[in-house]
């Protein structure tokens, strides 16, 4: 979050010469700011992380290829010895309170624990285990996270748990794991012990993921309905409670950004469903008036929420046209209204901006 | 989390320990079953040509992947997708099925000279079903990168056989690889 910082020195400049703060006052709050934020964007955790993934991709590579020059209780000696080194050695690093090269350490040895599975599978000719093997790598994996409190584990176990849901489903013939809200709500309670904002995002985008093979499964709409009526309650709890729901889900505005793409992932397949039919123009309606509503309640702080808003509008006002209007007018026809559309789009997009830049001195004045 | 940082490293070993126990425990289990199973030889069949090499195992159906749906006994409810097949030698000692059963074992005891493996469907349901096919996680035969090829040409010219142990509970393994009655391959247990 250097973003942050920057901004920050720019701002203490600013007061700094209009003689709102002090020379004291400035140099003190920047180097608070520099000291207290930690976690964020880091590019040694990053790059370490990178480096583990390239290394534990060669260790999983390593095994796919069988290699005889290597005989195979050498090779499962080896995972044995990768694992052990990885976690102790983890450990060491962290208690030294190099985070970075601890958690790329970690990343290797679970990722060798996935080679290990593989590895098994392979030496004793094993075939259609690959969901249960997925399961077992990511129930390690979870468990590594736990007991040693690692966001990037807990991540890669919700990486897992999604790909294991993702093959039962697609593989022909398998069902989908209707259990999978459970686990998910496991590893949602592991992130909250290991503070990992990012595994608790992909939780909520497996989540969606799941609710979309569900209703292609079963082809039930009200899963589908039910999804964008559970997104959009997570939405109001983030909008109008927000004190609460980030004390209960430590994910500040990235809450309300998850229950809009919901919302509108939820309502989109609703659409698919129903584009012949008339309830159609209605459900645009909803889904329009609904992200107006979501920029208007929440669009003024949450600057993430406003791109996704302005995304889901653009895609919502492309669907409605290919849909109802695209085979009754001609090309010239549909470029005319797109263009109108666009320019009352810029329109009202600019009024909101305006509006948000108004409101801010007045919050401000408020607030004084 | 002073607490947790001093006993970091114990609980980093621990966690090894249990991920390693995992793995040692799969390669017991799949050593017993080699070393304690019921030994069954089954016929390899040419497999459809574009299905035989996938990366780097070839792909192997038996004599006993397609069972005769009037082979189930009984009207079990096919949900679990698990199969149960007894087999028998018979002729030139290829074992062949005699019965099969969705669920859960047949309810007689196999005789000494058969054997219950255990299998899984993607059959749900038995009506206007000629042939139920099963998979006994044997079909695949794992090869160094680069040599499935010339194994897939021979399996099309020539009767491979595959001797593989059943254990207790009915899970198969692949033991020895026979071309003709040459063994080209033979499963170490460890």
């Amino acid at each position: 979050m250097a973003g942050y910082l920057n901004t920050l020195r720019k701002d203490v400049m600013r007061w700094r010469t209009s003689g709102l703060i002090d020379e004291q006052t400035a140099s003190a709050i920047v180097l608070d700011a520099e000291t207290h934020h930690r976690g964020g964007f880091s590019f040694g955790s990053v790059l370490a992380i990178l480096a583990a993934t390239l290394v534990g991709a060669a260790i999983l590579l390593l095994v796919a290829a069988n290699w005889e020059a290597i005989p195979r209780l050498a090779r499962v000696a080896m995972i044995f010895v990768v694992i052990l080194a990885g976690y102790a050695g983890g450990a060491l690093f962290m208690r030294r309170g190099q985070s970075a090269f601890a958690e790329g350490l970690w990343l290797i040895a679970a990722v060798a624990f996935g080679a290990g599975i593989a590895l098994v599978g392979q030496m004793y000719h094993l075939s259609g285990d690959e969901a249960d093997a997925l399961l077992v790598w990511c129930g390690g994996t979870a468990l590594a996270a736990a007991a040693l409190r690692s966001g990037p584990l807990t991540a890669g176990a919700v990486l897992l748990a999604g790909a294991w849901m993702l093959y039962l489903t697609l593989e022909s013939g398998r069902d989908i794991p209707l259990l999978y809200p459970l686990v998910a709500a496991g590893i949602w309670l592991v992130s909250i012990w290991t503070a990992s904002i990012v595994a608790r995002h992909l939780t909520l985008l497996s989540l969606m993921l799941f609710a979309g093979l569900a209703f292609i499964e079963f082809e039930a709409l009200w899963i589908a309905i039910l999804l964008a009526a559970v997104s959009a309650a997570v939405f109001a709890f983030a909008a109008f409670l927000p004190a609460t729901a980030d004390r209960l889900s430590g994910m500040g505005g990235g809450l309300a950004v998850q229950g809009l793409l919901g919302f509108i992932a939820g309502m989109s397949i609703v659409q698919f469903d129903l584009y012949e039919g008339s309830y159609f123009l209605l459900v645009a309606i909803v889904v329009f008036a609904a992200i107006v509503a979501a920029l208007l309640a929440e669009g003024r702080e949450n600057r993430a929420l406003r791109w996704l808003a302005y995304a889901g509008f653009i895609y919502q006002l492309g669907f409605v046209y290919t849909m109802l209007l695209g085979s009754m007018l001609g090309t010239s026809g549909f470029f005319l209204a797109a263009g109108l559309s666009l320019a009352l789009l810029a329109w009202l997009i600019g009024r909101i901006e305006k509006r948000i830049a108004a409101e801010r001195p007045r919050r401000a004045e408020e607030g004084a | 989390m002073r607490m947790h940082a001093r006993y970091l490293l114990p609980i980093a070993v621990v966690v090894a320990l249990a991920q390693i126990g995992v793995l040692a425990s799969m390669i017991m289990d799949r050593a017993a079953i080699l070393r304690d199973g019921r030994e069954v030889v089954l016929e390899v069949l040419p497999v459809d040509p574009r299905d035989l090499l996938r990366g780097d195992y070839v792909r192997l159906t038996y004599n006993i992947s397609s069972i005769p749906a009037e082979m189930f006994a009984g009207a079990d409810s096919a949900e679990s997708g698990i199969v149960y097949v007894r087999l028998k030698p018979g002729e030139g000692g290829i074992w062949q099925p005699i019965a099969a059963r969705f669920g859960q074992p047949l309810a007689a005891a196999p005789a000494p000279d058969e054997v219950d493996i255990r299998g899984t469907t993607y059959t749900r349901d038995l009506e206007n079903v000629r042939i139920v096919g099963v998979d006994y996680g044997i079909e695949r035969f794992y090869v160094p990168e680069g040599e499935g090829r010339p194994i897939e040409e021979n399996l099309r010219e020539r009767t491979f056989r595959m001797a593989v142990a059943v254990g207790q509970d009915g899970t198969a393994q692949i033991k020895a690889f026979f071309d003709g009655e040459t063994l080209i391959y033979r499963e170490p247990l460890y």
